[in-house]
């Protein structure tokens, strides 16, 4: 069953925008299908969550946003990530893993 | 992207984000035509797909608004309601900053005129003021000669120019009746220096500038509206100065004041010019301007080797010289400096107090508040905006402040300047952006000092005990903070007053001073005449005896007498003298006061003749009378009539004269000033600036009238002018100590009052928190006495300690005052005692109200209330 934006956790969205980005430079539709091509279906992002956060973040200077041709020859919205993006790439992503971690620590010896 | 989206916050313009979105669909629409729809179809399933696009639009806005503008304007409209609900609370917070800041800004205004700003000419620190003196007496500094300016400025690499000036009041003549004029006649280059030029007409030209060239005349801006109603065709038309012809050539702008505020006329002296041993005739005021980027000490030294090069060159009479080089503004403001900054830090004292109080008003308001904060964190605000919004409403309250103290500063800086017209620059104060900007400052000071501790206190987190409980009763009555805010007020307060009381005291001194002559009854005024006339002494001499033969005949005329200097007025003209008969080397240096005045000036003045005679106007050489502290500080037990004085550097009236007479000591240069020795000089020679003196039997200035009718049958070509009584030129002397001390004395008792405000309120609020114990108290037995007592007592020892704060910081700062008092000490107990006596006082009858209004307490009401 796809998890829509309400189930993921706070944060969680800002997370995986930035691991794509960090993958190079895409557009919004570009990581809309990635997350769902990665995660096997499993996630779906809403364009209404989507874009907001994508601003959001770029407000906050870890994206950059550039206009330039997609692969079939569209004008569209490229973000990439900015030094400030990746810093933050980092650390939330240590962040994520030491709560995973913790959480299916709990779950496995909580039998 | 257009220029002024340069100065907008970054934000998705709406074109690119329906782009970037349209972008987004396409892409979705292709999928789906690559999946096998039909095109239609694809892009019906696209926009299905996608969701509300208007919705993702302004979630997307949402994240570029600027949410502070939107909070401030918020916090704003509370803030005005809040003034709103409670206008007395209000009302006193407004009045008490407009007072505070309005205070604050009126002396602010002036500091920044007088001190602050530059002098209103271009480039006004590049220009200075050199002086000569002897090396041995540097604080009697001369005039320059005109031949030594000239040597100065031909010889120097540090000024762009020197040039000279000197100022003589002569006599209009082509009016029905003369007028008196102010001339400065000015050396060339003088326009150059100061970097101004006429607004109507010219400079003077070369001609004009030579000896025997044609005459000129530059007129002021103000004589040109007064006399000729700014009448644009005035150049060209003729002046008559002391009988000559004057065409004038020009129209000088408005600012231009200079030498001071009266001067009507500019005339041109030709270059060097000068009369006997050229060298020796010091008569110019000079000033220059220096080069870009020279300093002050440089250009001193510049001209100090030039000196010691013509010191060699002309031994007799330049080898004592050296030459002082001093910033213009300095000197023009220097005496006022102590005086400006000493009101100033007193009106900051006041705005402290002002503060201190309502910092204790916006804590008693947010203990009263503290049911609506609670409810207000309890639905979600956060503290820091809660803060935020309490510093609104201060920085409103502020704001209206300071707008109204703005008002009260317009009208203080008038009352200011009629107070203060002896003060240097005073036509140059008045409003403008920098003094609004000023109490602008003051008020986001003023909000941050007065409403932070309050905003933090009134926020600290106990919102569940405030909504459980009623307020009143949880309310402490003791409040430690408010009562250390107004103890800090007394303290403040006592210290202004004590400051106040001393200046006071000094005045208080100063009117018992006998100043050695009978100022009474004496009327003062002078005479048009121009320094071309002293050139002829034996002329000069029966023109003042028969003004003054005239006088003394005139009915209702006691004495008449002239003097170069008003009696009573510091103006001194001290140099070393040498004694004919000769004087050991082990012996003090004679260096004396010297005063020019008319045989009769003894008998006018009233100073007594203690030994000898008074001098006698002998045709031959003239005759010395000595006050009792010369014979006592150079002659101490020996006869001293019979000698001779001759003065060194060639002033006063040339060759021996001899010691006639001792007068008593007279306090010449000033009430304030003890007696130094002095040597009058006598002889009827008036010149420019001598000052008629006329005993009267009346009111002085009920003889003005007649006498100036006298003068103009004797000399109808004369203006007589400057008419007043000698007591009011005493009193004008002592002008700016006198600003300070009714300008102090009204801060400390606008001190005095908002502390007894601080304290009238706090113990009022302490009272109304403690009614219900009162109440019980009574019900239980106390006497209303004790109540009475214990609230006074409560309320007296918040000011005892205020007042022995203050003691300490009276002591403390008693070194400011110091040479601005006259027969008291700084630290003078009977006027501290006296103080504290007074604000003990004030305050007792501060606290008395809310004591007896805690006693007359109904217990049943208030218990029955709970």
């Amino acid at each position: 069953m796809p998890i829509e934006k309400s189930d993921l956790l706070q944060g969680t969205l800002d997370l995986l925008i930035l691991k794509i980005v960090a993958l190079g430079p895409v557009h919004g539709y570009g990581i809309s299908q990635r997350i769902r091509q990665i995660s096997k279906e499993v996630l779906q992002v809403q364009q209404g969550s989507l874009y907001p956060a994508l601003h959001r973040l770029e407000k906050r200077g870890w994206l950059e946003a550039e206009w330039g041709q997609s692969s079939n020859g569209r004008e569209a919205k490229f973000y990439k990530l900015s030094g400030k993006g990746r810093k933050q790439l980092a650390s939330e992503e240590s962040n994520w893993n030491r709560l995973a971690g913790a959480v299916s620590q709990i779950l496995q010896t909580a039998h | 992207m257009s220029w002024w989206k340069f100065f907008l916050p970054k934000q998705a313009s709406s074109a690119q984000l329906d782009s970037e979105l349209r972008f987004h669909i396409e892409e979705l629409t292709e999928t789906n035509i690559a999946a096998g729809m039909s095109p239609d179809e694809a892009r019906r399933r696209a926009i299905l797909e996608f969701g509300g696009q208007e919705q993702v639009k302004e979630e997307v806005r949402d994240v570029y608004r600027v949410r502070i503008i939107d909070s401030a304007v918020a916090n704003l409209k509370s803030a005005i309601r809040f003034i709103r609900k409670s206008p007395s609370f209000s009302a006193t917070v407004i009045v008490t900053m407009a007072l505070g800041i309005g205070a604050n800004s009126a002396v602010f205004s002036a500091i920044d005129a007088i001190l602050l700003r530059p002098l209103p000419f271009p480039d006004a620190n590049q220009l200075v003021l050199v002086e000569q003196h002897n090396p041995k007496d540097p604080n009697f500094r001369t005039f320059v000669a005109p031949v030594r300016l000239e040597d100065w400025d031909r010889l120097n690499s540090t000024f762009q120019g020197l040039t000279g000036y000197y100022t003589e009041d002569v006599s209009e003549s082509t009016g029905p009746l003369p007028e008196k004029v102010t001339r400065a006649w000015v050396s060339p280059r003088f326009f150059q220096v100061w970097g101004m030029s006429p607004t109507l007409g010219r400079e003077f030209s070369p001609e004009e500038e030579t000896l025997n060239g044609p005459a000129a005349v530059l007129i002021s801006d103000r004589y040109w509206r007064r006399r000729f109603n700014a009448d644009t065709s005035v150049v060209g038309k003729n002046l008559r100065l002391d009988g000559h012809l004057y065409p004038i050539v020009g129209v000088m702008p408005p600012s231009f004041l200079f030498p001071n505020r009266e001067t009507d006329l500019w005339c041109p002296i030709p270059a060097g010019v000068s009369y006997g041993n050229a060298r020796e005739n010091n008569w110019f005021i000079v000033t220059g301007r220096l080069k870009p980027g020279v300093t002050v000490t440089h250009a001193q030294a510049d001209l100090t080797t030039i000196q010691s090069q013509l010191g060699r060159e002309f031994p007799k009479t330049d080898g004592d010289l050296s030459v002082t080089v001093d910033a213009l503004k300095e000197t023009t403001i220097a005496g006022s400096r102590r005086s400006l900054w000493l009101l100033f830090g007193s009106v900051s004292l006041l705005l402290l107090i002002a503060c201190t109080n309502i910092i204790a008003l916006l804590l008693s308001r947010a203990t009263q508040r503290q049911h609506e904060i609670g409810v207000r964190f309890s639905l979600g605000a956060s503290r820091g905006v809660l803060i935020s919004q309490l510093l609104t409403e201060t920085f409103a309250l502020a704001l209206i402040g300071s707008g109204l103290g703005l008002f009260l500063a317009a009208a203080a800086s008038d009352i200011f300047r009629s107070l203060a017209a002896q003060l240097p620059r005073v036509e140059e104060i008045h409003l403008d952006t920098r003094i609004i900007l000023y109490s602008l400052a003051c008020s986001v000071a003023v909000t941050f000092f007065c409403g932070l501790i309050p905003a933090i206190r009134g926020t600290r987190g106990n919102l569940s005990g405030s909504l459980a409980q009623t307020s009143r009763s949880q309310v402490s009555g003791r409040n430690p903070l408010q009562w250390f805010l107004v103890g800090i007020q007394v303290a403040l307060a006592v210290t202004l007053l004590a400051g106040a009381g001393l200046l006071l005291r000094s005045f208080q001194q100063l009117g018992r001073v006998s100043p050695g002559f009978d100022s009474s009854h004496v009327l003062s005024f002078q005479l048009s005449m121009n320094y071309g006339e002293t050139g002829d002494l034996k002329k000069l001499r029966q023109f003042t005896d028969r003004i003054l033969e005239s006088l003394h005949a005139t009915p209702g005329v006691e004495a008449a007498a002239i003097s170069v200097g008003a009696p009573g007025v510091p103006l001194k003209y001290p140099a070393e003298l040498k004694l004919v008969e000769g004087r050991a080397d082990s012996e003090p240096k004679l260096m004396v006061d010297n005063r020019f005045v008319s045989a009769s000036y003894f008998e006018t003045m009233r100073i007594p003749l203690l030994a000898g005679e008074t001098c006698l106007e002998t045709e031959g050489p003239p005759t010395v009378v000595v006050n009792r502290a010369f014979a006592d500080a150079y002659f101490k037990g020996k006869s001293v009539i019979g000698h001779h004085l001759q003065s060194i550097n060639g002033m006063g009236y040339a060759g021996a004269a001899e010691i006639v007479g001792i007068s008593g000591d007279a306090r010449e240069s000033g009430v304030d000033q003890p007696p130094v020795p002095t040597a009058y000089w006598c002889a009827p020679l008036a010149e420019p600036g001598t000052y008629f003196l006329v005993r009267t039997h009346n009111a002085p200035m009920t003889m003005a009238e007649t006498v100036r009718r006298r003068l103009r049958n004797i000399e109808p070509m004369r203006s007589a002018y400057d008419f007043a009584p000698l007591e009011q030129r005493f009193s004008d002397a002592l002008g700016e100590n006198r600003l300070r001390t009714i300008l102090l004395t009204f801060f400390a008792l606008t001190a005095i009052s908002l502390a007894c405000v601080g304290l009238y309120g706090t113990l009022s609020y302490t009272v109304n928190m403690r009614q219900r114990e009162v109440g019980l108290r009574l019900a239980l037995g106390a006497l209303r006495e004790q109540i009475v007592k214990q609230f006074l007592l409560q309320g007296l020892a918040v000011a005892s300690a205020g007042c022995v704060a203050g003691w300490g910081l009276a002591m403390a700062s008693a070194r400011v005052l110091s040479g601005m008092l006259y027969g008291v000490s700084p630290t003078d107990a009977a006027t501290l005692s006296a103080v504290i006596f007074l604000v003990l006082l004030v305050a007792g009858i501060a606290c008395l109200v809310p004591s007896i209004r805690a006693a007359r307490v109904e217990p049943m009401q208030v218990l029955r209330e709970e």
